[in-house]
Formats: structure tokens, sequence, C-alpha cells
């Protein structure tokens, strides 16, 4: 199992893929910060003041961790960021499911552009998570701009 | 190491979120101003209502205009999700299933047993939704002059226990 975590391969494509679904769920939300503060507001868990904040500042984070991930640089502090974030929306979403909001999760479209499920995009997190996890393990350092 | 290199990720996409939003055509203010969750009181209202917006009515002006029968009440949402249940009664004009192109022929066919200044009443799912609102500001555009916005939508309404039509069961 140790070996099968450690895999060079292995990680190298989980890098890419969890870099690359980060990256391009920041892009939107870079150039329409406007409908992204509304996805926000959606959820009602946020206070209203924190709101646009946030949805100025979180895409970035998500590029960041992204390019980071892909590029091997900052790398534990992408993980971290990458494995926040993911089990950060999937408490939003939870919640929102548990309240019986009719949401669009903004996760990676701009908010009146996607159909009200949050079960989809539920999933799709519980996905990112396990491979997030393999990363979090892995020792694997190759092909790395940092080693750190 | 790790906490090192996540303040350091979080200082330089606060540094470039925040310095380019001051040159963005798409600038945010950096404090918002949203509505915070319902408090149960008056109208529910949208984040961002417009001047010359259609007005919002509560609960019990709805039930009023229900109960009198004074008004059509036509449900915005997708047709699978006005089947899963709705105001009884009520007209379903899916907002986002709209033909492309001029709306006017659309909607006077679909209202034809309406005239432009009898009562409409648009609603969706309830404050998260806001296909109500777009639905109004084209029936506005085409001269419909009486024209409300029940923001509170199907779930206030289900709420209060009032009347609903479900014309298939579905899993909630």
């Amino acid at each position: 199992m140790r070996r099968i975590i450690d895999n060079d391969y292995l990680t190298m494509a989980v890098r890419l893929a969890v870099g690359v679904v980060f990256v391009s769920a920041s892009v939107y939300k870079i150039i329409d910060p406007g409908s992204f503060a509304r996805s926000i507001w959606y959820y009602h868990l946020m206070p209203g003041s924190l709101i646009n904040l946030i949805a100025l500042v979180l895409p970035w984070v998500e590029l960041l961790a992204g390019l980071a991930l892909i590029f091997g640089v900052l790398y534990r502090g992408a993980i971290v960021w990458v494995n926040v974030m993911t089990i950060a929306f999937i408490g939003a979403l939870t919640l929102a499911v548990a309240r019986g909001l009719d949401i669009d999760c903004g996760c990676f479209k701009a908010a009146d552009d996607i159909d009200g499920s949050a079960l989809q995009p539920l999933i799709l997190d519980g996905a990112l998570l396990l491979l997030i996890m393999q990363l979090w393990f892995s020792r694997s350092r190759r092909w790395m701009c940092s080693r750190k | 190491m790790a906490l090192r290199q996540t303040i350091y990720i979080l200082v330089i996409a606060s540094a470039l979120g925040l310095g380019l939003n001051l040159v963005s055509p798409n600038r945010l203010d950096f404090i918002g101003n949203w509505r915070d969750l319902h408090d149960g009181d008056g109208p529910i209202l949208p984040p961002d209502v417009e001047p010359g917006d259609a007005p919002f009515i509560a609960v019990d002006v709805a039930q009023l205009d229900f109960n009198a029968r004074a008004a059509l009440f036509v449900d915005a949402r997708a047709p699978d999700e006005f089947e899963c249940g709705t105001i009884r009664g009520a007209i379903n004009i899916p907002f986002e299933y709209l033909p492309e192109g001029d709306l006017e022929p659309y909607f006077d066919s679909v209202l034809s047993h309406l005239s432009k200044d009898e009562r409409i009443i648009i609603f969706c799912s309830g404050e998260e939704c806001d296909v109500s609102l777009h639905l109004a500001r084209n029936l506005q555009a085409l001269a419909y002059t009486d024209v409300a916005i029940f923001f509170g939508g199907s779930r206030e309404w289900e709420r209060f226990h009032l009347p609903i039509e479900r014309r298939r069961q579905c899993d909630e």
C-alpha cells in the first residue's frame, strides 16, 4: 500500500488532476467575482459584510494552490489549502442540502448558469478529497520545482 | 513548513485579489452589503433589487390574492420542479427554458386568457433562486402592468401550510 501511495507517476497524475480542477474552478470566479459573491450569499453561511472579501480572495487561493500543486512549489501549503477548501465546500453543500436550499453550487460556473442540484458537486468533492488524501500521504517529490 | 507556506499562499492571493479588484471593470466593494437570512417579517427581498422592479409581496399578501382568486400565480422554475410541488392553481412559465428571440408571442400565447393589466404573481423555490425576478422583468418589459413577485416562493408557501399541488411524487 505504501509503495502505491508513494508512486511517482500516481502522485504526479493526482497533482495534475487536482491542480487542474482548482485552476479551472478559479477562472470564472476571478473574471466575475460579483456572480461568485452571489453564489456565496445563497448559502447563507457567511456574514453579508464578509462575502465580497471572500469572493475576491478565495478564487486566487484556488488558482495559486492549483498551480503550486502542478509545479511543485509551496507544495505542503498547497495541499493544506486544497484540503481545507474541499472540506469547507463539502460542509457548505451538505448544509445546503440538509436545509433544503435549491442552490447553485457556484463551483465552476456563474450562479445563473447551472441547475440547482447540489448532490453532483458533493459527489465530485468527495472524490476530490480522496485524491487529496493521496497527495497528503505520498512521500514522492519527483518532478517538482521545489522539494520543500 | 506547511503553515508558513499556507500563509504565503494566502498573502499572495489576498494581494492579487484585492489589488487587481481596484483596477477591474467588475470591481466589488471590499465590504459587501448583502442582506442576511430573512428574519420572517415582511416580504422577502432579493439581494439586488433594481429601481423599477415589480413589488415584492409577503406570504400573507400572496395568500389574500390566492384566496380572493385575484391573481394568476406563475411558477418560474423548471417543469420537473413545478411538477414536484407548486402553489395550487399556478401555471408554469420556466424562465430558463424560454424560447430564443422575441418573447412577446410566447407570453401572449401562454397568458392569452389574461389582459395585460391583470394581476400576475411570480414565484420560484425561495430566496436563493432568482428566476422569478428575471421573469417579472421580462413581463414588465412587455407591458404587463400588474406584476408582483412572491420571493418567499413555494418553500415559504409550504412552511405556512398553504395549498400545494403535486403532479408527481418526488424525492426531497
